[in-house]
């Protein structure tokens, strides 16, 4: 074999050279990216459109006490409140960078009816993704326990009578459609009044400042003896047994009226579940486990929400709840809205 | 369960058994009371994993401690530096102040702080005794109700225009249109945001509060040399003794009936719930000047201006844990977090408490009768060392409250928009100041202003549009006639008295 000047065959420089240029080309390739083995290498940051204090507090508190244990980070929760959810899905979706270190968790029944409300800048779907619910609270009509109304049917005899008077915490929400849709398919008058939050909602129900009040179960339920369940927008009752074994609406009255729980649910950018598919696979796969552990079971419990509404669904089922309550708003538009006269948006 | 002596005295042995946890829970509460836009719902927030950490009880007395002296705290900058470090104190710079610039800061900041903890005290002791019918209070107080209270306060827009009544009127009603940017209280459609997305649940209150208060207080020191009047200064150089602080003990101890019954509207208040201490504070001072036999020299520095909307937003503390308590319902933010930690214990409130765990709200309520003795002890003393601080120059002191309250604006949400909000506030209160606008009078526009709107469209939205609903309950028409009395009697007696 003919040798260079420098003692090295024109083979063995050929192959050197292939593989210097395969090693320097490798070193450029993300191997990170391609199987996710450092991911996540520091804390995952979580935007909650609410408050801190309230119900997605906990609930997150909750799941992230369980899920840290699969994934094997930290999580630094920040809590934009404020415009029924926008300010918290536009700084997530404007400021916060797509690579799936950054999550929202929202409550997917009342934003997206903000979202069709409000006609916010982001797009839905298509800016971001719904894809791991954590729980269901199905919307219910209820009543203070010394209150004369003992049925669901009581009540709706009552609206074809006379005005009745319904707390609500606010008119674009879940709970309040629920009642419109009632009145609607029974000719019943109900009177929905916005009190601005679920505990002086529940207030209104219970110092009898109102009739009855529309609400997701968790309120009355956590209101105990002092609250009276009177129908379930739901096709079961969750937790017959808490809640006088209110029947499903539907079933009494025959009508068709949609599934109506507030849901919430973990959300990550389109772009980053389209950019790093691996990490939003171990996102999914390492969520999904906390569901199947029974500390997350205590957890729950402790938050005083019952086991029974922790509810998991995939990207699949998740975005269809949202597109569906979508399409529920855009029905009921003229009654949420002052004017009545949004244009529908999809 | 009895409720006898002897369950008492061990219920209070319990409470003081939780001191360690106590007095550095009321020094951190002062701190944060005393930084306008730190308040005790964030801190405890930021607390949580250590209060989730600890025994239910010693967490309780630990939450409840902080509370409680995080509305002491917010008087402190109300009386030395005219900024309230909450909305719950922004009536108390109305006399706390003009005595500070007199030279009396010590006297002042002792009547607060003995207002505040006997206030508080009153108000607790009261609730052990009367916590069962007082958790029916709330069964009686709709938005008909609420409203005829809510007009109480705003009532006090004349009081403070006294002297320019149109400039007054004018301020307040800047106040009130600036209160009712956001969403409208029925269909939640925002209102006057000018496209902002931060202002679509309203005028951030601790921003405008700082803006209006500090920022706009703070360009005025810049123009002068020191916060006190020649005779203040001649007054302050004189005094740092011991003798000061018992002075103001004297002042408040002469009239104690004023902190009682003020005290008591605080409770009757805070236990409705979604009221809370600013309403109170203001009703106080309202109902204290309509009562007092020196009318004419509230607004100069009288110290019953200071007791009453001291004891008042105290008094609330208890008040609004009853709500919390015995429904199970809390009533303001601070609550909402106790509740978390509450039922991470797997503690169920509600009417059944009584039965099923009786000491624990009895617990909660001594935790808060052994806080305001603590208190009493821990900050009486200090009096004489905060007064100094009216002794720094103002070119030292105007940049340090412009930095310390523009971190407060941004801390509640945070969001650098509501800094900006402080800014704006900060010129137009500056502007009112020196046109001769009053600030308090804006400021209970923009406080009060979203209450009463939003009391008044609920009640109008169950009588289906009908304004007679406002005259159709009981107490609320016992209300009214209060009211409507407490508006035409003083200039009425006046005249009286003049012939």
């Amino acid at each position: 074999m003919k040798k260079s000047s420098s003692g090295i065959s024109r083979r063995v420089f050929i192959k050197g050279s292939v593989a210097t240029i395969g090693i320097g080309a490798m070193s450029t390739f993300p191997f990170g990216k391609a199987f996710g083995d450092d991911f996540p290498s520091r804390n995952i940051k979580i935007v909650v459109p609410t408050g801190a204090g309230g119900g997605a507090d906990k609930n997150l508190r909750a799941f992230m006490g369980v899920w840290k244990k699969y994934i094997k980070t930290d999580f630094q929760p920040d809590f934009f409140s404020g415009a029924g959810g926008q300010v918290g899905y536009e700084l997530y979706l404007g400021k916060r960078d797509p690579d799936a270190y950054n999550l929202l968790f929202g409550n997917m029944g009342p934003e997206s009816i903000m979202y069709v409300l409000q006609k916010p800048k982001y797009k839905f779907p298509g800016d971001y993704i719904y894809f791991n619910r954590v729980d269901v609270d199905p919307s219910v009509i209820w009543v203070r326990a010394g209150s004369p109304f003992k049925t669901i049917e009581d009540l709706v005899a009552e609206g074809k009578k006379r005005t009745v008077t319904i707390s609500v915490s606010r008119l674009p929400h879940p709970a309040s459609i629920g009642a419109l849709a009632l009145a609607e398919a029974t000719g019943a008058k109900f009177n929905l009044i916005p009190y601005g939050g679920g505990n002086p909602t529940v207030v209104a129900a219970l110092t009898g400042e109102v009739d009855a009040s529309a609400l997701p179960m968790a309120n009355p339920v956590s209101a105990g003896e002092q609250a009276r369940i009177l129908g379930v927008f739901s096709p079961k009752n969750l937790i017959p047994e808490q809640s006088n074994n209110a029947p499903p609406i539907n079933a009494v009255f025959g009508t068709k009226i949609p599934d109506l729980p507030s849901a919430r649910a973990f959300a990550i950018h389109a772009k980053a579940a389209e950019k790093f598919p691996e990490r939003y696979e171990k996102l999914k796969s390492t969520m999904r486990k906390v569901f199947d552990d029974p500390d997350y079971k205590v957890a729950i419990e402790k938050t005083g929400r019952p086991w029974e509404f922790v509810s998991y669904a995939d990207e699949a089922e998740c975005m269809e709840y949202a597109n569906n309550m979508i399409d529920l708003t855009n029905r009921y538009i003229k009654l949420l809205t002052a004017k009545g006269k949004s244009k529908k948006k999809k | 369960m009895e409720f006898t002596l002897d369950f008492l005295i061990q219920l209070f042995m319990t409470s003081l058994g939780h001191w360690y946890v106590i007095i550095p829970a009321i020094i951190i509460g002062l701190v944060i009371g005393a930084i306008p836009g730190l308040g005790p719902a964030n801190t405890l927030i930021i607390l949580l994993p250590f209060t989730l950490s600890l025994e239910v009880n010693t967490a309780m007395a630990f939450m409840v401690a902080l509370y409680c002296s995080a509305r002491m705290g917010a008087g402190i900058p109300a009386i030395l530096v005219n900024i309230p470090g909450t909305a719950g104190a922004a009536a108390t710079p109305f006399d706390g102040y003009p005595m500070t610039q007199k030279g009396m800061a010590q006297q002042a900041l002792t009547l607060s702080f003995v207002a505040s903890a006997f206030g508080g005290l009153i108000a607790s002791i009261f609730s052990i005794f009367a916590l069962p019918f007082l958790a029916r209070v709330g069964y009686y107080f709709h938005s008909v109700e609420m409203v005829v209270v809510m007009l109480f306060g705003l009532t006090l827009i004349a009081v403070v225009s006294t002297g320019n009544t149109l400039k007054g009127l004018i301020g307040g009603l800047f106040g009130l249109l600036v209160g009712a940017i956001g969403p409208d209280h029925i269909y939640s459609a925002p209102r006057a945001t000018f496209g902002f997305l931060e202002l679509y649940d309203g005028v951030p209150v601790v921003a405008a509060l700082i803006g209006i208060f500090a920022i706009s207080e703070a360009l005025l020191m810049i123009e002068v040399k020191s916060i006190l009047t020649e005779a203040g200064k001649v007054r302050m150089a004189a005094q740092t003794r011991w003798t000061e602080t018992m002075e103001g003990v004297r002042m408040a101890a002469k009239r104690w009936w004023h902190i009682v019954w003020t005290s008591f509207i605080g409770l009757g208040i805070g236990v409705v719930p979604g009221a809370g201490a600013p309403i109170a504070a203001f009703v106080a001072y309202q109902q204290s000047r309509l009562f007092s036999k020196t009318p004419e020299l509230y607004g100069t520095g009288h110290p019953e201006g200071i007791l009453a909307p001291e004891s008042a937003n105290n008094g609330v503390t208890s008040g609004s844990l009853i709500p919390l308590l015995t429904l199970g319902i809390p009533g303001g933010s601070t609550a909402a977090i106790m509740l978390i930690v509450i039922q991470f214990h797997g503690i169920v409130l509600g009417p059944r408490i009584f039965l099923d765990m009786p000491t624990f709200p009895y617990g909660v309520l001594m935790g808060m009768v052994v806080t305001y003795l603590f208190m009493v002890g821990t900050i009486l003393p200090l009096a004489r060392y905060m007064s100094r601080v009216t002794l720094i120059p103002t070119q030292y002191l105007a940049p340090v409250i412009i930095s310390f309250t523009l971190v407060g604006a941004f801390s509640p949400r945070t969001y650098i928009f509501d800094m900006g909000v402080a800014l704006v506030f900060g010129v137009i209160g500056y502007i009112a100041r020196k046109t001769g606008y009053q600030v308090s009078a804006i400021l209970i526009g923009v406080i009060l202003g979203p209450y009463v709107e939003r009391y008044l469209m609920r009640a109008l939205r169950i009588s289906e549009g009908d304004p007679m609903v406002l005259f159709s309950s009981t107490i609320g028409n016992i209300l009214w006639v209060f009211l409507i009395l407490s508006l035409i009697l003083p200039p009425l007696l006046e005249r009286i008295r003049k012939r």
